[in-house]
């Protein structure tokens, strides 16, 4: 008889091995947790008005003409609830361009880290006094690196705004859970990956103004949910 | 006593602020329903403002252009900011206050326009704008931060408020007159740039690259009072014509100079001119040169002007004034700055024929300390302690305490 796989069929063995590995790692998120498959979507009542920002130009020459874009109000929806093996939060960035903060809302998980790239080409100064993050990043170019960030640990509301531009207000929604998401401007929201059970799904709307209605995600099937 | 009575007024509302941490978001709310918009956004205005509450303990005679027999001075003080946004070209703002004088005094409240005017933008890239209305010089550094939110102390720099021997409303009719400031009559004498000089005329200016340039037609020279701003005080008969010329390689530096040029005299003073003279012949020179520098929690702002007045009978009164300013935000919230100031004066022809100086050399240094309790509110303290060669001034100590309510 002869060998005919030698060093290689012993490799091959190892590949398969390791292939095999991967592929119960793979499937164990699968089978441990149906996230991926659910999901929640919907209409969330969005606040009627909003404000079209002016800025002040009074002592500088601003390009641009100085119009700063329209700002329709969004909502944020996030679930709360006992999750096992939450994802880890991902860096996050909140542009300075354009005399504006981008994005003007912005949710984050507790823990996360958040960049903030100046794109202007002037300075900013942004800083907040929120009781759940107190900071003043100074002002700094825009080619100054590292990026300027904060890593936010508390959750709560935290308002941005610029030292040198006063017309410039941001918000970060800093939320105890990974799972959460904007919705649009005609407030139909999408929330997928999902963990199965029950959970709470709160919509926020403004700094007074928080929806949640008690909501059971099942794996595999996308719920609709309404708010009033 | 009564100064600290003041102080405990106002940093009693400050710290009843600090306790409610839901003021910013009330303020912002204020804000919110503060700005209008119509046609689809492309009309916005905005209506802002201060409220200060300004106390001030000074030796007599008071500093800089304080007027008051007193040595306490409270003043509350109210401005209303107008900023309108019409379209993508045109904006026009406009600055309201009711307060006791636009200087510290004990004068009776009043209401002014301080600021209005239009600006027409034809490029989006700002290379020229065209401004007219009543608005600050462009002249310094100072203006864009002269207000009361901005300005990390509660005063000016010398250059801006320490009044000369200079007076616009008559003739000197000795030597005396000029060197010897009455303490009665302070108000009768003039600066070297008085505050941001808010006078009327028209402005040209714009950003091509990192160079900044301004170039302005305005109705009164930059030493003359504020009841000579208006348009309707004094015309267009006299103008003023002021440049400025700035580079900006990156928004950490910025160099600049200025230059100004205009009669300073008022028409009430030409009873007393020498023969055959008239407004135009008393004229006020300005150069000046700054620079500027901020990084991370640091600012730092230097300027140096180079004066000279036509004085009648006189002739050429020259005077050097400038200040090095710097402020380090220590936390978020709290702040120290500190300022030193020095003015040199040339010397005229007295009475006697005998070339003599026409003023006394001054030296001041200002400290502050300022606090945010929250992002509407401010404190601020200073203190400062100004000397000069003449002896009623030597050692002029000046403690002030300002609360600002911002919306």
């Amino acid at each position: 008889m002869r060998w005919t796989g030698g060093p290689g069929c012993v490799g091959g063995a190892w590949r398969c091995a390791w292939l095999l590995a991967v592929g119960l790692w793979l499937g164990g998120w699968g089978l441990s947790d149906a996230r991926g498959d659910s999901v929640l979507e919907g209409l969330v009542p969005l606040p009627k008005s909003h404000t079209l920002p002016v800025m002040n130009q009074r002592y500088e020459i601003v390009a641009r003409g100085g119009v700063l874009a329209p700002r329709p109000p969004v909502a944020i929806l996030y679930l709360e609830g006992a999750f096992t093996n939450p994802p880890p939060p991902v860096v996050q960035r909140v542009l300075q361009k354009e005399y504006m903060f981008l994005p003007g809302l912005l949710p984050v998980q507790v823990g996360t880290r958040v960049e903030f790239p100046n794109l202007d080409p002037t300075y900013h100064n942004v800083f907040s006094y929120s009781s759940p993050k107190r900071f003043d990043l100074g002002r700094y170019r825009p080619e100054d690196r590292p990026v300027p960030y904060q890593v936010f640990e508390k959750p709560g509301l935290v308002t941005l705004r610029c030292d040198i531009h006063e017309h410039m207000r941001g918000l970060i929604l800093v939320v105890e859970t990974p799972y959460f998401a904007l919705s649009d401007t005609e407030g139909r929201f999408h929330l997928p990956g999902l963990p199965p059970g029950r959970h709470t799904l709160k919509a926020w709307l403004d700094s007074r103004t928080t929806l949640q209605v008690p909501v059971t995600v099942i794996a595999g099937t996308t719920n609709r949910v309404v708010f009033q | 006593m009564n100064f600290l009575r003041s102080l405990t007024w106002l940093l009693l509302p400050a710290s009843v602020l600090r306790a409610s941490a839901s003021l910013d978001e009330a303020l912002d709310r204020v804000d919110e329903r503060l700005t209008v918009s119509s046609w689809g956004g492309r009309v916005r205005t905005r209506l802002s403002g201060t409220l200060d509450l300004e106390a001030y303990q000074v030796e007599q005679p008071p500093p800089g252009l304080l007027q008051t027999g007193a040595h306490q001075l409270l003043i509350p003080r109210l401005t209303l900011f107008l900023d309108s946004q019409i379209g993508p070209k045109l904006y026009a703002f406009a600055q309201f206050r009711a307060d006791r004088g636009f200087d510290p005094s004990d004068t009776p409240a009043e209401v002014r326009a301080d600021e209005y005017a239009v600006r027409y933008t034809p490029w989006e890239d700002g290379r020229v704008s065209f401004q007219a209305g009543k608005f600050g010089t462009v002249v310094g550094s100072w203006r864009q931060r002269h207000l009361s939110w901005q300005n990390p102390f509660i005063t000016a720099p010398m250059a801006y408020e320490q009044i000369l021997g200079i007076y616009d409303g008559e003739a000197p009719s000795s030597f005396r007159d000029i060197v010897y400031v009455e303490p009665g009559s302070r108000y009768e004498y003039n600066p070297l740039i008085w505050g941001p000089s808010y006078t009327s005329g028209f402005q040209v200016a714009g950003v091509w690259g990192a160079f900044e340039y301004a170039a302005e037609l305005k109705n009164a020279a930059l030493s003359s009072r504020p009841e000579a701003w208006d348009f309707t005080d004094t015309g267009f008969a006299h103008p003023t014509i002021s440049a400025r010329l700035a580079y900006r390689p990156s928004p950490m530096w910025c160099f600049g100079v200025s230059g100004s040029e205009g009669s300073y005299m008022r028409p009430e003073a030409v009873p007393t001119f020498p023969d055959a003279t008239g407004i135009g012949d008393y004229r006020q020179y300005l150069l000046g040169q700054e620079a500027s520098f901020a990084w991370h929690h640091f600012e730092f702002w230097a300027e140096v002007f180079e004066g000279r007045f036509e004085i009648p009978r006189y002739g050429n009164a020259d005077t050097v004034s400038g200040y090095l300013e710097g402020r380090y935000k220590v936390t978020p919230q709290l702040y120290v700055a500190m300022r030193w100031n020095q003015q040199w004066f040339g010397e005229i022809r007295n009475d006697s024929g005998r070339m003599r100086s026409w003023g006394y050399e001054l030296r001041g240094l200002d400290t502050a300390v300022g606090f945010r309790p929250t992002a509407h509110t401010q404190i601020k303290l200073q203190w400062s302690v100004h000397q000069t060669t003449w002896r009623q001034l030597e050692n002029a100590h000046t403690l002030a305490a300002q609360f600002t309510l911002r919306f």
